[in-house]
């Protein structure tokens, strides 16, 4: 039979493998791309390690070891790893800020009391991206953000965005809301097209 | 539109736009897609996950999905998906290794380097065999390499199990009577026992595949088989074994995950590669991975 066995799993010895202890950050800093991402790839869920993190995503521009310092914030998941990511929504890399969307999609319960502050932030491309972190909330709540949301909203865009998010999580607490807003901008046809569908989803979803 | 039929249907009552409403949640959390033509297929296992979760609404029953309580998603994609494991499911992921796979990596490899392939979750053994089965009947070149096969799972009942090798007349249903003759022994009750020589050179450990420091004994793997699985984690724990499942393989080995999994939608840490059997993903090689 041409199969073999090796004594041990144990791999060929290599750097990353030696184990550095959960608080150890130092790693985040060596040249070799390499010993950023297995130390990156040792420091999630340690919350006393957020400010390396931060500090190397900062600086990192290796994709491969951004995405393990997203990981590690992701995994920790406190209000402190919440507060490092949300700046990079405003990234000029669309890379980053696709990332940092995931890893703050998964963090519903995390990203919740920083709601109403990204859903009011100045920059509508800000505002647009916060609609989509309501995705993983609880119904009720996000239901209620993005009434909010939609209740004041000027730009047409991000009401789209809003509306198309309810479209999957919206409760019938939204209905009024969505009327109105259909109301309001019923000179643009994409927006009363897509308050109607999402109407018919909520409503259908109860009838 | 008329309620499914079915005995747990009840007075439950699917419109089109909830099944809308589901297909594009399922299609975002686990990227497994639904036409219409599925409907019924989709009402009947939805109105039974609402009977069975006793949910009094399809609304009900969506937050509970949407919440994943109880591992909900877990449930429903159950539901959807055949979950038993048998021998040579999904061959032609087994087809695509011998054909594409394998013919890629040797090239790279030194003389005397092992061909190392890993099978995690490995569950009751049924992979991990298949491989080797595979390998014997469907690769010429297979005496001219050493090949190792690991088999990892996390379930140690299910490793003893595996290491065992003892298989009911359902496990063999994919097998011709001829590999089943050759390779398997009958024993009481009906049930066969795979060769011996066999479940001896097979490795099987325990894994965790969600665990950085439990995955780092294993390292330099050409191909993994991890189907199934991934699916069934949250966000942040399919990015972590996505990281480990990396590190675990060489630079241009590959991963064949779940046929309603996609790599894509988890990391982008590895290229797509699309074979004529299937699609698979690829660890991009040292030169093009620090980009």
């Amino acid at each position: 039979m041409p199969f073999i066995k090796r004594t041990a799993t144990t791999p060929p010895k290599s750097k990353e493998d030696h184990g550095i202890s959960a608080p150890e950050t130092s790693g985040l800093q060596n040249p070799d791309p390499e010993v950023r991402w297995s130390t990156a790839r040792t420091l999630g869920g340690v919350a006393s390690a957020v400010p390396a993190l931060a500090a190397a995503l900062e600086k990192e521009r290796t994709p491969r070891v951004r995405e393990a310092l997203m990981t590690a914030l992701m995994r920790t998941g406190n209000n402190d790893s919440v507060l490092v990511l949300i700046p990079y929504l405003r990234s000029q890399d669309a890379g980053l800020r696709v990332a940092a969307i995931e890893a703050l999609q998964a963090l519903p319960e995390a990203i919740m009391p920083f709601m109403t502050q990204l859903l009011s932030d100045n920059d509508s491309d800000v505002r647009i991206l916060a609609t989509e972190l309501a995705r993983n909330m609880p119904a009720k709540e996000a239901t209620r953000v993005l009434c909010n949301l939609l209740e004041t909203e000027s730009h047409s865009n991000v009401c789209g965005a809003a509306i198309e998010v309810l479209a999957e999580v919206g409760t019938r607490d939204a209905l009024p809301t969505l009327k109105t807003c259909a109301e309001r901008f019923s000179n643009i046809p994409f927006l009363s097209f897509a308050v109607a569908t999402t109407i018919a989803r909520i409503a259908g979803t109860e009838s | 539109m008329a309620p499914p039929d079915g005995p747990e249907s009840g007075a439950i009552h699917i419109t089109q736009e909830d099944v809308r409403r589901l297909c594009e949640f399922l299609y975002r959390r686990t990227g497994m897609s639904f036409d219409d033509n599925k409907r019924y297929y989709i009402d009947r296992r939805v109105v039974e996950r609402i009977a069975v979760t006793g949910s009094l609404s399809f609304q009900s029953y969506f937050a509970l999905l949407r919440s994943d309580t109880e591992h909900e998603i877990e449930q429903l994609v159950n539901a959807f998906t055949v979950n038993e494991t048998y021998f040579y499911r999904e061959d032609h992921q087994l087809r695509c290794m011998t054909s594409h796979l394998l013919s890629d990596l040797l090239p790279r490899k030194q003389r005397g380097d092992s061909i190392r392939i890993w099978s995690i979750p490995c569950s009751t053994g049924e992979e991990p065999y298949s491989i080797a089965l595979w390998l014997m009947e469907n690769w010429r070149e297979v005496d001219n390499h050493n090949i190792e096969i690991v088999a990892s799972d996390i379930d140690t009942r299910a490793l003893k199990a595996a290491a065992e090798g003892i298989y009911g007349a359902r496990a063999l249903m994919r097998l011709s009577s001829d590999v089943i003759d050759r390779y398997f022994a009958r024993i009481e009750g009906g049930q066969v026992q795979i060769d011996p020589g066999l479940r001896e050179s097979i490795q099987f450990t325990r894994a965790n595949l969600i665990d950085a420091q439990d995955m780092a004994r294993y390292r330099d793997f050409d191909i993994v088989f991890c189907r199934n699985v991934l699916i069934y984690f949250d966000d942040a724990s399919r990015r972590a074994a996505a990281e480990n499942l990396y590190d675990c393989l060489r630079p241009g080995g590959y991963i064949c995950l779940g046929h309603s999994e996609t790599m894509s939608r988890i990391s982008p840490l590895f290229s797509v590669r699309r074979f004529p059997e299937a699609i698979v993903y690829q660890r991009p090689e040292a030169k093009h991975d620090e980009s």
